[in-house]
């Protein structure tokens, strides 16, 4: 009994981390995956180009290497990083095109006519958006950004390549150490737990924005 | 405002309008005096919904002169270039008009009183305690004032209309511009949107209308005009329009409508 004590206050240790790397990520790249999108869809074609070559970038290849590039490669030209923030830059990067691209779905699919009355209501674009425009964007994106961010709460194990220590590379420790699979099963139950949480985040906010539907 | 003498509240010079190589409005003249009600009739396709836009700029013109109670919004340059007036003289002259459009287009995210405080709040930044009376008054108007806590999507499409030109007049326009204001309704309901536009027109509110709704536009009009292929093909008082179209184009259209 005593044993599993430990190992959970270790792990709680190891999810410090993980947090870390998912609230930091998540709160950096929801608003640089609104802006990417915004660029991409501007009608300055250097920005638009720019923002499709971003995201064909960071989705086109694996986050892992991505995650390899930023702490092992930049170094090599001259830019060292501590290692949360390497990883906090590469995750960042990673899920704005994500989010990007979700936006920018969103936007889309507001009608046309929300614009023209805007317009015609002497609104200007950034009062537009901001006042009419995102309000029915976030209530159309939460599905696919509650999906995106249950995914990464797993991506983040992916830093067990970096040998920072996250909630599985201090559940393998243990494991190692002990030839005990116990950690395994609570690393599981965390990872759950944190999911569950997040569901239960996302119907309450699909709810609040769903009130004016009917 | 400016051009009190004439009252000329919307003066359009040979307006030409092309999507790419194709022309829709193929030089179109037209002059809308204060308190008339201006109603475009024609076929699908005959370009009134893009002389409509091009009067507020939903739509830029290709070529021509459009001006707003005596201001230019927009005038074709010696080159054949059109200039638009600067940013802040063409929000005035645009913020002298009000749109009611066939899919309403209220904001689905906001209530009834939302929708109506939200531009004279954050475009004119009046305070809302003050707005808040006029709005009250403008859903009383239009028989809506026990719907102000809802939903558009809990609205009828009549009543979402209704709310829709109580939102335009909350921005105090001098001119109101309708397109199809009807045509999205369900037969029963369009009744008591032309009801509040026919009231809008006995207060003498400028108004140009689109609309299939020969009725209204021979009761409620000031001056009508038929619109086909990109061209005003005859115009008149509707009481003579209608009983004595000249155009053979113009009793086929009318014929086809009764
Ligand atoms: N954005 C656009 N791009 C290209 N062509 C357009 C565009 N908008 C309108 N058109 C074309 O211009 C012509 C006139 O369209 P418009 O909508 O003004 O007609 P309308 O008289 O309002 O017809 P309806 O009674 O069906 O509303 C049509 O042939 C239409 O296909
Ligand atoms: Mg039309």
């Amino acid at each position: 009994m005593d044993k599993l004590m430990d190992t959970v206050v270790l792990m709680l240790q190891g999810s410090e981390v993980t947090l870390e790397i998912f609230c930091v990520t998540l709160v950096l790249a929801l608003p640089l995956g609104i802006l990417a999108a915004l660029g991409r869809l501007s009608k300055l074609r250097v920005l638009s180009r720019f923002m499709e070559f971003y995201i064909w970038l960071m989705r086109g290849t694996p986050l892992m290497l991505q995650l390899l590039f930023v702490y092992f490669a930049l170094p090599m030209i001259g830019i060292m990083l501590p290692d949360m923030a390497a990883a906090l830059l590469a995750f960042t990067l990673n899920y704005a095109a994500y989010f990007a691209e979700i936006f920018r779905a969103g936007i889309q699919s507001v009608p046309r006519g929300q614009y023209e009355a805007a317009k015609t209501l002497g609104m200007t674009y950034p009062q537009t958006m901001r006042r009419i425009i995102l309000p029915q964007v976030i209530r159309m994106v939460l599905p696919p950004v509650s999906n995106e961010t249950i995914n990464l709460v797993k991506d983040t194990s992916l830093i067990y390549i970096l040998a920072m220590n996250d909630l599985l590379r201090v559940a393998r420790t243990i494991v190692q150490r002990e030839f005990d699979m116990t950690p395994f099963v609570v690393a599981a139950v965390f990872y759950l737990a944190m999911t569950a949480v997040l569901t239960w985040g996302f119907k309450k906010l699909e709810a609040h924005y769903g009130k004016y539907a009917r | 405002m400016a051009n009190t003498q004439d009252n000329v509240m919307i003066r359009m010079e040979d307006i030409h309008k092309s999507y790419g190589d194709v022309e829709v409005l193929k030089g179109i003249d037209i002059e809308v005096h204060r308190g008339e009600v201006l109603a475009i009739i024609g076929p699908s396709g005959s370009g009134k919904s893009t002389l409509l836009r091009c009067i507020n700029r939903l739509e830029d013109i290709t070529s021509g002169l459009v001006e707003i109670e005596g201001g230019t919004l927009a005038s074709t340059k010696g080159d054949g270039t059109v200039e638009y007036a600067k940013e802040e003289d063409s929000r005035k002259l645009l913020g002298c008009m009000g749109m009611v459009f066939q899919q309403f287009n209220l904001f689905p995210h906001m209530t009834v009183l939302e929708n109506l405080l939200e531009a004279p709040v954050h475009v004119k930044k009046r305070a809302k305690e003050a707005v808040l009376p006029e709005a009250m008054a403008l859903l009383k108007k239009v028989g809506l004032e026990d719907r102000a806590d809802y939903y558009p999507a809990q609205l009828s499409g009549g009543q979402q209309q209704r709310v829709a030109i109580a939102r335009a007049l909350c921005m105090k326009p001098d001119i109101m511009l309708f397109d199809e204001p009807t045509s999205a309704l369900d037969p029963e309901l369009t009744g008591e949107v032309l009801r509040t536009m026919r009231e809008l027109a006995a207060e003498h509110m400028t108004m140009v209308v689109v609309t299939h709704e020969m009725n209204f536009a021979r009761e409620a009009a000031s001056h009508v005009i038929f619109m086909a292929d990109g061209v005003i093909v005859e115009q008149g008082e509707p009481q003579e329009f209608f009983a004595h179209p000249k155009e053979e184009r113009t009793r086929a259209f009318l014929n086809n409508m009764l």
